[in-house]
């Protein structure tokens, strides 16, 4: 194959939409127009390789696959779709691998509109300075409203629309016409071809025989198996030791030029070294300037995962070190709890990503875990003027040793019909959020803008405003900073003993009511036991909320002759089971999900 | 060979009630269908005797469904054939309900040798009877049942609590005017409202007070007293009954004998030397597998289940601790640590040289025999 493409006929871009705007089904049609058709199925296979992400329909790496596209103007074009996250969690990995393109397809559902995703993947292409193509899907479905959906294109986003073109993934209507737009529209990259090599890194994986591979989008020069290169953060020397592209399967090429994305086996055989947003360029001869943009990832939530039984410990440490070969943003530190032994306090960056890493090790690992509701990390500021980060209410130091306690705040945006605002706001008021202001984007919908403690969002906010908005709302956030709170420690009690895990920190202002809520919520969880077990919520010696399970008072099945036993039985090992998944505190059995109840007490 | 109990497994309602996941079916007076299962029992009954495996059988069970459905000449040719095979019997019971139960019926049951009546009345209140979809009223179960007792045959009756609209007072007049009825034995059990059934469906939305375990509990507990003061001890989870009057039959289950069940709902219980026979009438049933002891079997579904010594010795711990005489004491000197353990935890106690279960231990069964059952698997 001929690898020195002519730059003009390069088109880098990406399909970002808001969730179910029918992204994977627009790539799915691309790639059967590209006469990719034949490994549609192992295309898939390879973007959405985890379970977990093809069961919740969500990408959680980015991925580049290049396509062959014969245009009406006679010539082919080198297409390099590249696949980003589609989560809020993962806005960095979004905009590194947009950093790769010149040009986007913005994807929205002509029956929905935009929604909150929408503007923000827009914005962000907007930032990257990307050519954004429009696309308006499902205009097969009868609700479609391609003309009111142009029209909110236009006013909300300021993207003429008058060039959108509408498809359906579905039928595979227009996806014609929409590949001949990415070939007008979107421009050729552009750089110097004969410059030291300079190039950024989108993502890596991990490849049990060859180490850590990273995807990669030229910039400057070209790079080829054989050279001596170095990723500029860290001054990380090593090997190329092969370069190609995926089509989806890796087909190993001499060299990567200007303006091509591909993979590069590094040969290093730790994940941690190979950063994404890192760039990279040649070890003698080194490019001026990195990639701009660059900065490690950082967690924002923070929770304790334990094993149920304590001699998984170890177990459950191989697992996450093998979920981070591929997920470098994980981070954990050992924690240790009276109630759940050993464990680790893991970080995350976000809840979604929390429920993904829980679930993985669960499942791929086999292991019964308790995770501990969700902390963010505290900037605590001693009275000695000296400041640490708490990510445990555990490690939260006695109030009188305290001078101020900073939390994290986000900007966050929510996008509702106007009739729901009144409902958002009342949200926003219980979960101290503080309204800024409010656009008016169309008739149809409103942009409300708001600064709210990090910690309030990853309890059941999200869930909340879907509940209360029927579902019409979307929401999206960004980090701001820190800013001090009046925060205390609520801690739990069974059976009249402190239980560390259940322990968490909440604003003084909603201490009482959470407290209340937590007893009740509790009381429902922990199923009745041979005794009683008072529940108390404290605030150091302080008892500000009770509730109390009742002792068992009867659990037999009277009825038990010739044909019953075997189900009997089956029932009793049933029920042993489901003992298996509880701990045992004291002499209290707790099942996991109490430890994670603080997310489900009800605000109301 | 020592197979000591027969169960013969009637699969015929008038209607089902509504609280009812057993093996029957709605199944009109008339049905052919009623003659041709009665034909394959009776073969089957002959085959088995053949093998020899009714040579020592002490007790028969007829259950249901309900066996009375059959009416008088099949109910009547079923028992005489049984009490044809076996030659040991000590005692012959027949569940019946109460609209089924008629004189007919009574008379040729009696003249078969039926030695016992279990008789379905479950509450003594129409209202609740009728929540229940049981098609008979309290009145005509009363009558059924005083006639049952003047035959001189011994007689049960089923209650049941936690049903809908019971009351602390309806549970207690139900009580007392079962006694008054001169029966010699009740079984007492809650309601457990199962999946799939027409009650399920009717409360999947709304809540069940009256089927809690507060209300079970304290239902159970007043049966006890209740029953006691009326000279009927509990000997049995759900069972009491006056002196002399325990149903030989279900003890059997509770005890480890080896029984043989006949029909769709039925499952068999057998020794090696039992399974070995059993072989030559069930000729799909798979060769005992080297270390088992007891094995179990349906012929509905065609699985056998084979258990260890292990298996068997827990089982047998399991089932003995639902009886008010518990289990010999050394049975449990081999798992110290388990046994402490729920004397610890109060679930059981020591009586002379037996081991019985405690107040708690009736109404947490579940926690005792699980914890029993458990031993079935060696500990690491």
């Amino acid at each position: 194959m001929n690898t020195q493409t002519d730059t003009s006929l390069i088109r880098n871009f990406s399909i970002v939409a808001h969730i179910d705007h029918g992204k994977s089904t627009i790539s799915d049609r691309i790639l059967e127009l590209t006469h990719t058709v034949e490994q549609r199925d192992l295309y898939k296979q390879m973007l959405d390789s985890m379970d977990i992400e093809q069961e919740r329909g969500i990408t959680i790496k980015s991925n580049a696959v290049r396509v062959m596209y014969d245009a009406d103007d006679g010539k082919t074009y080198q297409f390099n779709l590249i696949d980003t996250p589609g989560h809020v969690d993962f806005t960095y990995e979004v905009s590194r691998s947009l950093a790769a393109c010149e040009g986007a397809v913005l994807v929205v559902d002509a029956t929905q509109g935009v929604e909150a995703q929408t503007v923000s993947n827009a914005l962000l292409a907007m930032n990257a300075d990307l050519e954004i193509v429009p696309a308006i899907n499902k205009i097969d479905l009868p609700s479609a409203e391609p003309e009111r959906v142009r029209e909110e294109i236009e006013e909300v986003l300021a993207i003429p629309a008058d060039d959108a073109v509408c498809v359906s993934g579905k039928t595979g209507e227009g996806i014609h016409d929409l590949l001949e737009s990415i070939c007008y529209l979107i421009p050729p990259p552009t750089g110097d071809a004969d410059a030291t090599l300079k190039a950024l890194i989108l993502d890596s994986y991990f490849d049990a025989y060859r180490g850590v591979v990273a995807m990669i989008r030229v910039f400057d020069g070209c790079v080829r198996s054989g050279d001596r290169l170095v990723m500029m953060a860290e001054d990380q020397r090593f090997l190329a030791e092969e370069v190609g592209v995926k089509r989806p399967l890796e087909q190993p090429l001499p060299q990567l030029g200007m303006g091509e994305v591909g993979y590069l086996v590094t040969g290093l055989k730790d994940p941690a070294l190979v950063k994404t947003g890192d760039t990279i360029t040649g070890e003698s001869r080194r490019c001026t300037e990195p990639c701009p943009g660059y900065h490690e990832a950082k967690p924002m939530v923070f929770t304790g995962i334990f094993p149920i039984d304590n001699k998984y410990y170890e177990n459950l440490r191989d697992a996450l070190e093998k979920l981070k070969v591929n997920d470098p943003s994980l981070t954990w530190t050992p924690e240790t709890s009276v109630a759940l032994g050993f464990g680790f306090r893991v970080g995350f960056l976000g809840l979604l990503h929390m429920e993904v890493v829980k679930e993985r090790l669960e499942r791929e690992f086999d292991l019964d875990l308790i995770a501990t509701s969700p902390s963010v990390d505290y900037h605590v500021y001693l009275t000695d003027g000296q400041m640490i980060e708490v990510t445990s209410p555990q490690d939260l130091p006695k109030p009188e040793k305290i001078e101020r306690i900073e939390e994290p705040y986000l900007k966050a945006t929510v996008i509702v019909p106007p009739d729901y605002v009144g409902a958002v706001m009342q949200l926003l008021v219980e979960h101290r959020g503080t309204s800024n202001d409010m656009v008016y984007l169309s008739e149809k919908s409103v942009e409300m803008h708001f600064d709210i403690p990090l910690a309030e969002l990853i309890l059941d906010f999200f869930d909340q405003l879907k509940s209360r908005t029927k579902g019409y709302a979307s929401l999206d956030y960004e980090f701001s900073g820190y800013a001090p709170s009046q925060l205390v420690k609520l801690d739990i009690l069974l059976a009249g003993e402190e239980v560390d895990a259940l322990s968490f920190i909440v604003h003084r202002d909603k201490a009482y009511q959470m407290g209340r809520g937590l007893c009740d919520k509790l009381k429902e969880i922990i199923p009745r036991q041979q005794f009683e077990v008072p529940i108390q919520g404290a605030i150091g010696n302080k008892i500000i909320s009770r509730s109390t399970v009742k002792a068992h008072r009867k659990d037999v099945l009277a009825k038990c002759y010739g044909g019953d036993i075997t189900r009997k039985r089956k029932l009793l090992e049933k029920q042993k089971e489901g003992k298996k998944r509880m701990k045992s505190i004291g002499r209290v059995e707790v099942p996991q999900e109490a430890f994670l109840a603080v997310l489900k007490v009800d605000d109301g | 060979m020592s197979l000591g109990a027969l169960y013969v497994h009637v699969p015929f309602c008038v209607k089902k009630c509504a609280y009812c996941d057993f093996a029957s079916s709605k199944t009109r007076a008339d049905d052919p269908l009623m003659d041709a299962y009665l034909d394959e029992r009776l073969g089957e009954l002959d085959r088995c005797a053949d093998a020899g495996l009714l040579d020592h059988c002490k007790t028969v069970y007829l259950g249901g469904g309900t066996p009375t459905h059959l009416g008088a000449r099949r109910i009547g040719a079923l028992a005489a054939r049984i009490q044809l095979l076996c030659p040991q019997l000590i005692e012959f019971s027949c569940e019946a309900n109460p609209d089924s139960l008629t004189d007919d019926v009574l008379a040729v049951l009696v003249d078969a040798g039926v030695t016992r009546l279990s008789i379905g009345v479950q509450s003594l209140d129409d209202g609740e009877l009728r929540a229940l979809g049981r098609i008979h009223t309290a009145g005509q179960a009363k009558e059924r049942v005083a006639v049952a007792v003047k035959t001189g045959l011994d007689v049960s009756v089923d209650l049941m609590c936690a049903i809908p609209h019971q009351t602390d007072v309806s549970w207690r007049r139900t009580l007392e005017e079962a006694i008054d009825l001169g029966v010699d034995h009740l079984s007492v059990y809650p309601l457990t409202i199962e999946e799939g059934t027409p009650l399920e469906y009717q409360y999947r939305n709304e809540p069940t007070p009256w089927n809690d375990e507060d209300v079970q509990a304290k239902h159970m507990e007043a049966a006890e007293r209740i029953l006691a003061i009326a000279g009927y001890s509990r000997y049995e989870v759900a069972s009491y009954a006056r002196p002399g009057k325990r149903c030989a039959h279900n003890i059997a289950y509770w005890t480890g004998v080896p029984y043989l069940g006949l029909g769709p709902g039925a499952a068999s219980m057998l020794d090696a030397a039992g399974y070995d026979h059993a072989r030559k009438v069930y000729r799909w049933l798979p060769p005992r597998k080297p270390d088992s002891v007891r094995m179990r079997f349906s012929t509905l579904e065609r699985d056998v289940e084979f258990l260890s010594s292990r298996e068997t010795w827990a089982e047998d711990l399991m089932l003995g601790m639902r009886m008010t005489d518990g289990i010999e004491a050394t049975r449990l000197d081999i798992a110290p640590q388990t046994r402490d353990e729920l004397l610890t935890r109060g679930l059981i106690e020591r009586h002379g040289n037996r081991l019985v279960p405690t107040h708690d231990g009736w109404l947490l069964g579940n926690e005792l025999f699980g914890t029993l059952w458990d031993l079935a698997v060696p500990s690491p």
